[in-house]
Order: C-alpha cells, then sequence, then structure tokens
C-alpha cells in the first residue's frame, strides 16, 4: 500500500495544514508518495515543509518516500533555482525530469534552501545572506538600513532555535515575493523548519507543571513566543524569538510558529490569520515563518 | 593600564574562519573563554573589548560574551566596549537590561563613554557627571547633583555593585578608557 499525499497547488502557511493531514497518523504505516504535480507555486515555507516530511520519515525508518516532481517546467525550473531538488535527492526517490541545478539563482532568491545541522552553517547562513539582504530590505522593501543587521539577527536567531533545541537538523530558505492577496506589497519571508521534537516536547520537563491540564503544543508555542521561556534554566535564554517579535512590530510584520498541532502567530492589521489555531492535523518537529512586508510608501 | 581585545582577532581565531559576525552560542562561549584566558594573564585593570571589525552581533553572542563576562563572579577588571555600531548597541542592551546588569561603552570619536544595559535612573546621572568631570566623592556628588547625600551614596555603591565606577577611599573614579 503508499499513502498519496498532494502537495497544494498553491502551496504556503495556509495550505501546509491539508498537506499535514495526508500523512494521517504519524508515521504513517504505508510507503509515502508525495505527489507535486499539480503544484503551480511553493513558498519557501511550502518547500522546506515538503523536506522536512522526508526527514522525519527517514528517521522514523520507514521506506524512503516517493516524490513526483512538477509537471510545469516553470514550476521545476523555479524549485531547482531555488535549491530544493539538491536537498530532495537525499530524501526521496524522485519521478519526474528534474532540471539540472546548476542554473543560477533568480534575485528574489536571498537564501536557497539550506541545511542547519549545527552553529558553524548558522554562520554560513548568516555570510551569505548579508550582501543580498542589504539589496532587497533597503532597495526594495523601503527599510532603513539598519533592518538588514536586524534581519540578520533574526535569521540567526530563528536557526539556532534548530541547532538548541530540535535534537535533530532542519532547513532554512529565504525569499522576496509579492503578496498580492493578502496585502499586495513586496515581502521577504524567511522559513525555517525542522523535524525534531518540537516545542511541546522540548519545554516539557520545566514549563509543563505550571500549565497543568492546560499543557499542550499550544500553551508550549504561547511559552515560548509571549512569555520567552527556554528549556534551559541559564536565565539568559529565551531572548531570541522575543526580540524577533519586537523588530516585527516596528515592521508591521509577522512571525508564526507550527509545531506538532498548533499554530500561533503574531498577527499584523494587513493579515486575517488567528493568532492561536490548535488541534491541527499533527506534523513533526516547527516550522516558523517570518513576513517581512515592503514599508508602506506614505510612511517611507 | 588598559588591555585592548580586538573581539574580531578573537572570533577568528575562534572559529578558525574569516566570518565577522558574532554570532552563535557556541561561537560566543569559544570567545568568550579566550577573552578571560587573556585576561587572567593580564595586570591591567580595565579590558577594552573592541568590536570595530565585528559586523553583527546576535542576542546569543551578546549574552554568550558581554552578559556571561558581567555576571563572571570576582571579576578583578572593569569592561568597557568601543567601537560599536548602533545594532551591536541594541543586542547588547537588550541582553543586559534582561538580566539587570550594565556596561559602559565609548562612542566612535568620544571619550566619556554611555551606559548600556540596566542601572537605577540616579546611577545612570552619577555616571554620567562623574565620566564628564571626574573623581567625585559622595558628597561631592550630593552638592553637584542637589541631592540629599544619602541618595548620591546609594547611586554610588550602585555604580561600584555593577563595576562602572572605581572607589579608591572615599572617591569614585570614572573607569579608565583611553
Amino acid at each position: 500500500m503508499t499513502r498519496v499525499i498532494e502537495v497544494p497547488t498553491h502551496f504556503d502557511d495556509r495550505s501546509f495544514d491539508t498537506f499535514a493531514a495526508g500523512f494521517g497518523e504519524w508515521p504513517p504505516a504505508e510507503k509515502v508518495l508525495i505527489d507535486a504535480r499539480g503544484a503551480q507555486w511553493a513558498s519557501p515555507y511550502g518547500l522546506i515543509g515538503i523536506l522536512t516530511a522526508g526527514q522525519a520519515l527517514a528517521e522514523a525508518k520507514r521506506e524512503k518516500p516517493l516524490l513526483t516532481v512538477p509537471t510545469s517546467d516553470e514550476v521545476k525550473r523555479y524549485w531547482a533555482r531555488a535549491g530544493f531538488f539538491n536537498q530532495a535527492a537525499e530524501l526521496f526517490e524522485m519521478h519526474g525530469k528534474v532540471p539540472r541545478s546548476g542554473a543560477t539563482g533568480p534575485s528574489d532568491v536571498l537564501l536557497d534552501v539550506t541545511p542547519v545541522r549545527a552553529s558553524e552553517d548558522v554562520h554560513g547562513v548568516v555570510h551569505k545572506i548579508s550582501e543580498g539582504a542589504s539589496r532587497i530590505l533597503h532597495g526594495e522593501l523601503g527599510l532603513e538600513m539598519k533592518a538588514t543587521l536586524r534581519f540578520s539577527m533574526a535569521l540567526s536567531e530563528a536557526c539556532q532555535n534548530i541547532v538548541e533545541h530540535a535534537g535533530t537538523s532542519g532547513w532554512v530558505a529565504v525569499q522576496a515575493y509579492t503578496f498580492r492577496r493578502r496585502l499586495g506589497r513586496r515581502v521577504v519571508v524567511i522559513a525555517v523548519s525542522d523535524a525534531g521534537v518540537g516545542f511541546r516536547r522540548s519545554l516539557e520537563s520545566t514549563h509543563a507543571k505550571r500549565f497543568g491540564e492546560r499543557w499542550g503544543d499550544g500553551a508550549a508555542l504561547e511559552a515560548a513566543l509571549i512569555q520567552g521561556v527556554s528549556r534551559f534554566r541559564d536565565p539568559g535564554r529565551g531572548q531570541g524569538l522575543a526580540f524577533i517579535k519586537r523588530f516585527l512590530d516596528q515592521w508591521e510584520g509577522k512571525i508564526s510558529i507550527r509545531s506538532g498541532t498548533a499554530r500561533l502567530s503574531i498577527v499584523p492589521p494587513w493579515d486575517e490569520d488567528i493568532p492561536l489555531s490548535d488541534h491541527l492535523p499533527y506534523f513533526p518537529g516547527a516550522q516558523v515563518q517570518i513576513i517581512i512586508p515592503a514599508q508602506d510608501p506614505k510612511s517611507r | 593600564m588598559i588591555q585592548t581585545i580586538q573581539m574580531g582577532h578573537v572570533l577568528r581565531e575562534a572559529v578558525a574562519a574569516p566570518y565577522r559576525n558574532l554570532v552563535t552560542r557556541p561561537t560566543g562561549a569559544a570567545v568568550r573563554i579566550r577573552i578571560e584566558a587573556t585576561l587572567a594573564d593580564s595586570h591591567c585593570l580595565t579590558a577594552l573589548l573592541d568590536f570595530s571589525e565585528i559586523e553583527l552581533v546576535d542576542l546569543s553572542c551578546a549574552d554568550e560574551v558581554v552578559a556571561k563576562l558581567l555576571l563572571t563572579p570576582q571579576t578583578a577588571y572593569f569592561l568597557v566596549l568601543q567601537g560599536l555600531r548602533e545594532d551591536h548597541h541594541e543586542a547588547i542592551d537588550h541582553v543586559l537590561t534582561h538580566h539587570g546588569l550594565a556596561i559602559a561603552a565609548v562612542p566612535p570619536g568620544c571619550r566619556a563613554p554611555r551606559l548600556l544595559g540596566w542601572v537605577a535612573a540616579d546611577a545612570r546621572e552619577a555616571f554620567a557627571h562623574i565620566s564628564e568631570t571626574g573623581p567625585l566623592d559622595a558628597s561631592g556628588l550630593a552638592r553637584a547633583m542637589s541631592w540629599p547625600e544619602s541618595r548620591s551614596r546609594e547611586a554610588l555603591e550602585d555604580l561600584t555593585l555593577h563595576r562602572l565606577v572605581r572607589p579608591v577611599g572615599e572617591l569614585y573614579y570614572p573607569i579608565q578608557t583611553a
């Protein structure tokens, strides 16, 4: 038996739950086929979500999953330029013709899909992003120059969450694109995902008692993002997400974190997302998305 | 005597790579250990950490390096930062405020340091005054600030506790920065 999981046509944080629901009980007992033939577009969050599923299946010692690549040549080329197929080749048995990976990246791929396994990788990510980030954030989005360094700091802290808390490796990708439907402006999106223990398990031993019966994926996300708690007893820990939140307040940005069966978002005025969504289909690890919109030309 | 420590040099040694970004906790810890080793062998009273070759300081590194150096018990030296950019200020100020700590930082082109982090308002004013005018005792500060002597004594004790002034007898000296 093979379980077929369809990649949503427009694959982003909003359609992610449909993708996660496809796996049913985790880990699925059957061989998994991820069918991306009908995909027309995928955000960095969607792309690294597929990789996270592949990684989680490998770590659960399941049979190597299959991945059918998008039918659309344009979509395939874009996924290739974003570095997706390079990483997917290790995790999936690929079906369909994959474009050569030598193509140069489009200007809106600020950081192609990059594995984060150790703190050295975070150095690499921050080093790689610095030049392009300034061009996009200051040049295109109209953010002040110092925003570039804050952005790199946010990226560094988000990637370190994988190294420090996940108990396994993960992925990061950064792209700029236009949010036509939700905002009608350019945005930069940081997506970070891992197949690790998730926020609930990471914080359980130190914080579950305080929450009593309320403890769960949602409460763990609240503890980390709103209260700034950490599993470490070191009082200096847990400041990274608080700092990211502060930056995003200034820029009317958005952060959302999905872990296990819950997703918590700090919702800016331009978005209509629900702050806390609970009882979602389970998905392993944690997925973080940070969206920074172009500043309103009137306020520049 | 002042011991100047080039953070860019320490970073390159710690990560064995040409990066200019002070990021991640393991990097911060490695950098801090090198600074502690340098200071252990030094007879200088003040350590000046020079960030001018550093591109980015993230919160984790600000915490691992600056906050933890200040939290080290029985520290025999005064710590001062220089060569900081505005975003460095922001990260360091954030972590120190979180811990209730403070440090002196010398802005480019200035001799008078400013404070990053958290100290009580009176201590902050007293720090600015002593940095500007030189050593004072509690009654001198009280006169200068039009405070009761008990208030100026409390402010000076606060600064001493944070290692932001150097008490010698009855006088409180500004930290040496040059």
